[in-house]
C-alpha cells in the first residue's frame, strides 16, 4: 500500500526537518518523537513488527522522554543560546546536502528496482523443519512461516544466536562474535560516563570512597 | 592456543583492572598502572604460540581472520598501548592537575584501565573480515577515544576535543553504517571474501550499474578517511590532537590510524582486485591521497604549537600511505605489496612519533607549554635530549639514513612501478615530493629553535626516569631500522 508509506515516510520527514528548523529545544525534541513514529509505522509496513515496536519503546518511549527531561532540567534559553550563523556557513550548509540529494537521486534512479517480489516464505519455512521432532509438533518458526507470516520475534533470537537447520549437523552461524564485542562496547561507555561525570565526596582521609 | 584468546585475555585485564580501581585499597594508581603495563607486556607472550582458529566454527570463521596482517597489526597495536601508556605515567602531574581533586591521583584509574580496552578492539579491528565486525570493534576503539579525549574535564581544552570529536566521530559513523546498507543492498552480504566474489562477476547487474557500489564504497571510505585522518575528514585532527591529554593524542595519532588501515585494506582490498571497480577505486583513493597530502603539508607550515603541528604531520603521513593504498600491487618476488607498505610505513612511524611524543611530554612536565617556543635552546638546556628529538624530527621529514625514510622510500617506490601502467598516479607523485620538501621546512623549524634560539630561561631539563630510557630506545630503533629494515621485514614476510 503506497499510500501508507508515503504518508508516514512523509511524517518522519517532516519531523526531522522540525527538529533542525525549531529554535526551542522542547519543540525540537517533540519533532524527533514525530519523526521516529513515522519511521516505526514504515518498519511495520515492511512487516518488521520487532523492530518498529521497539522503535516506539525504547527510542520515541524512554530515550526522547530522557532527552525532554534533560533539557527541562537544563532549563536553556533557547532563542538567545543561538546566534545566527554568517550567510558563507548557510550557504556551505545548503550546497553539500544539496549535491548529495542529487547524487543519491542519480543513483538511486539509475537502480533498476523492478516489482517487489514476495519473501520466499515456503523455503524458509524448510530450512526450520526438525526431522527429530513429529510433523505436527514443529517449531513456532516453522508453523508461522508456513502460515506466510514472518515470526518476527522468535526469528530475530535465531538469527543473533544462531540455529539448526533441517541438517543437525550444520549450525547456521548468528552473530554472538560481534554481540560480545558490543557487551564491551557497553561496559567501556558505563565506565566512561562513571570517570567523566562522577563527584566524590570530600573525605579527610583521602579514602577513594565514591 | 586459538587466536580468539588474544582479546579475551586483553578484555579480562581490562576488568582486572577495573577492579583493582574500584576495590583496591591503595589510593595511588601505582598498581593500576604496573598491572596494566605488565599485563599487556604478557599478551605478547601467548600472541607467538596463537594458531587459526579451527574452520569448523562457522560463526568465528565468518567474523573472524588470523592471518599474517591480523598479527602485525595486534602487535602494533599492544606496543603501541605499552608505550602509551609508559607515558602516561610520566604525564600523570599533568593529567593530575585536571581531574577530579587536582594534584592527587583520585579519579585517574580508569585512564589507565581504559586504553587497554582500545586495544582489544583494535586487535578485533585487526582480524575483523566481516563488514558487522568491522562496524562493532571501531565503535569500541571510538568510543573509548571519546572518554580518554575528554577526559581531563577541569580543562576546557579537553573537554571541546571530546565534544568535538563525538559530534564527528558520530556523523562518521553514520556515513559508516549507512555505507554498509548499501554495499548489503547490493551485494546481499557483508562478508568481505563475499562481496569480492559479488563484485567481481562481469555476467552481473552489478557489472552492468556500478553506481550504488561505488555509492556505497564512498560513504565507507568517507567514514575510514576520518579513521585514519585523511582529507576531506580531516578537520577534527588539529583541535581534537591538541586538546587531548598527549597520551591519548599519541595513542589516537598510531594506534587509532593503524587499526584504521588494516580496516581500510581489508575494505579495499575486493574493490581492487575486481576488474569492474579496480580503475574507478583508484581514482578515489589517489584524489583523497592528494588531497590529504597537500592539507597536510601546507598547513603545518604556519604551525607555532608542537602537538597543532604533529597533528597536521599525522595528517600528512597518512597522505603518504594513502598514495602506497592507490599504487595497489598484490606483491611478488620482486617488489613488496601494498600490504607490506604499509605496514612497514606504520612501524617504522609508530617507533618515531611515539618518541616525538615522549619528548613533548618530557618538555611539557618542564614548561607546561605545548608550543614551539618552549623547545628553544633545547640544545642548551638539554643537550643528549636535543639530539634525540633532532633525529626523530628528522626522521619524521624522511631524511636518509632514518627509519622514516625506508617508509616513504618504499611508498613511493609502490607508487612509481605502478605509474607505468596507471598514467593518473604520476600526479599523486608528484604532490607527494612537494609534500616531502614542505615537511622538511616544518620539521626542521623546530630543530632550528633548538639549536639557534635562545632559551627562556636556563633551567635544567629533567628527563624522568621512564621517559629517558624509552626515548633513547625509540631514538635508537630509528636510526637502526633506517639501515637495516629487516626486523620488520621478517615479521610481514618480506
Amino acid at each position: 500500500m503506497p499510500v501508507f508509506f508515503y504518508a508516514f515516510a512523509a511524517v518522519s520527514v517532516i519531523g526531522a526537518i522540525a527538529l533542525v528548523c525549531f529554535r526551542n529545544p522542547v519543540s525540537s525534541a517533540i519533532s524527533m518523537v514525530g519523526s521516529f513514529v513515522g519511521l516505526a509505522a514504515l518498519f511495520i509496513g515492511l512487516n518488521a513488527y520487532f523492530v518498529g515496536i521497539i522503535q516506539i519503546l525504547v527510542y520515541a518511549g524512554a530515550i526522547m522522554v530522557l532527552f525532554l527531561f534533560i533539557i527541562m532540567l537544563l532549563d536553556l534559553k533557547a532563542p538567545s543560546a543561538f546566534k545566527r550563523s554568517s550567510p558563507l556557513i548557510l550557504v556551505g550548509g545548503l550546497i553539500i546536502p544539496f549535491s548529495f540529494v542529487i547524487q543519491l537521486s542519480t543513483v538511486l534512479s539509475e537502480v533498476r528496482g523492478g516489482d517487489p517480489k514476495a519473501l520466499p516464505l515456503q523455503d524458509a519455512a524448510e530450512s526450520f523443519y526438525d526431522h527429530e521432532r513429529d510433523p505436527d509438533n514443529q517449531s513456532e518458526i516453522y508453523n508461522s512461516l508456513q502460515k506466510k507470516s514472518l515470526p518476527d520475534v522468535n526469528l530475530i533470537g535465531l538469527t543473533l544466536f544462531g540455529h539448526k537447520g533441517d541438517n543437525a549437523s550444520i549450525r547456521t552461524p548468528g552473530y554472538n562474535f560481534p554481540l560480545q564485542i558490543i557487551g564491551v562496547l557497553l561496559l567501556v561507555a558505563t565506565v566512561g560516563v562513571v570517570a567523566l561525570s562522577l563527584k566524590r565526596k570530600q573525605s579527610k582521609s583521602g579514602g577513594p570512597e565514591s | 592456543m586459538p587466536a580468539y584468546w588474544l582479546e579475551a585475555t586483553v578484555v579480562i585485564l581490562g576488568l582486572i583492572l577495573l577492579l583493582i580501581e574500584a576495590f583496591g585499597k591503595s589510593v595511588s594508581r601505582e598498581l593500576v598502572r604496573r598491572v596494566s603495563i605488565g599485563g599487556l607486556a604478557f599478551t605478547l607472550v601467548p600472541l607467538y604460540f596463537a594458531v587459526t582458529p579451527p574452520t569448523d566454527n562457522a560463526e568465528l570463521a565468518r567474523f573472524y581472520i588470523y592471518d599474517n596482517w591480523a598479527v602485525f597489526f595486534k602487535i602494533l597495536a599492544i606496543v603501541a598501548t605499552i608505550l602509551v601508556l609508559l607515558m602516561a605515567y610520566d604525564y600523570r602531574k599533568v593529567l593530575n592537575q585536571f581531574t577530579e581533586e587536582p594534584g592527587t591521583d583520585h579519579g585517574t584509574g580508569e585512564f589507565y584501565a581504559l586504553p587497554v580496552f582500545a586495544c582489544a578492539g583494535m586487535m578485533w579491528m585487526a582480524s575483523a573480515r566481516d563488514l558487522v565486525s568491522i562496524f562493532v570493534s571501531l565503535e569500541l576503539v571510538t568510543i573509548t577515544f571519546y572518554i580518554l579525549v575528554a577526559y581531563m574535564r577541569r580543562q576546557v581544552g579537553s573537554l571541546e576535543a571530546g565534544v568535538k570529536y563525538l559530534i564527528l566521530g558520530a556523523l562518521s559513523t553514520g556515513f559508516l553504517v549507512y555505507g554498509i546498507a548499501w554495499i548489503y543492498g547490493v551485494t546481499h552480504t557483508t562478508n568481505l571474501a563475499e562481496i569480492g566474489i559479488a563484485i567481481s562477476d562481469p555476467d552481473s547487474a552489478l557489472a552492468a550499474n556500478p553506481s550504488p557500489l561505488f555509492f556505497g564504497l564512498s560513504l565507507m571510505l568517507l567514514s575510514l578517511a576520518f579513521k585514519i585522518g585523511a582529507a576531506p575528514m580531516h578537520l577534527w585532527i588539529p583541535d581534537v590532537y591538541q586538546g587531548a591529554p598527549t597520551p591519548i593524542t599519541a595513542f589516537l595519532s598510531v594506534g587509532s590510524k593503524a587499526a584504521g588501515f588494516i580496516v581500510a585494506l581489508r575494505i579495499l582490498e575486493p574493490f581492487f582486485n575486481s576488474e569492474i571497480t579496480k580503475s574507478q577505486t583508484t581514482l578515489i583513493v589517489l584524489i583523497m591521497a592528494g588531497l590529504t597530502l597537500l592539507v597536510g603539508n601546507l598547513a603545518a607550515l604556519g604551525q607555532t604549537n608542537f602537538k597543532r603541528l604533529l597533528a597536521y604531520s599525522s595528517i600528512a603521513h597518512a597522505g603518504f600511505l594513502l598514495l602506497a593504498i592507490a599504487a595497489w600491487h598484490p606483491g611478488d618476488a620482486g617488489s613488496l605489496s601494498t600490504h607490506q607498505v604499509v605496514s612497514l610505513y606504520l612501524a617504522t612511524y609508530l617507533v618515531i612519533t611515539l618518541g616525538a611524543f615522549f619528548v613533548l611530554v618530557v618538555v611539557r612536565n618542564a614548561d607546561d607549554s605545548d608550543e614551539i617556543s618552549a623547545f628553544d635552546g633545547l640544545g642548551r638546556r638539554n643537550p643528549s635530549l636535543a639530539v634525540c628529538a633532532t633525529i626523530l624530527l628528522s626522521a619524521l621529514a624522511g631524511l636518509p639514513l632514518t627509519a622514516g625514510f625506508i617508509g616513504k622510500f618504499f611508498a613511493f617506490q609502490l607508487a612509481i612501478s605502478s605509474a607505468s601502467a596507471n598514467k593518473v598516479l604520476w600526479l599523486g607523485i608528484g604532490i607527494g615530493f612537494i609534500g616531502v620538501a614542505a615537511s622538511f621546512y616544518y620539521y626542521l623549524k623546530v630543530v632550528r629553535a633548538i639549536y639557534w634560539r635562545e632559551p627562556a630561561h636556563e633551567k635544567e631539563l629533567p628527563v624522568p626516569r621512564i621517559s629517558r630510557f624509552v626515548i633513547l630506545s625509540l631514538t635508537a630503533l630509528t636510526i637502526l631500522l633506517g639501515f637495516w629494515p629487516n626486523p620488520i621485514l621478517w615479521l610481514i614476510g618480506g
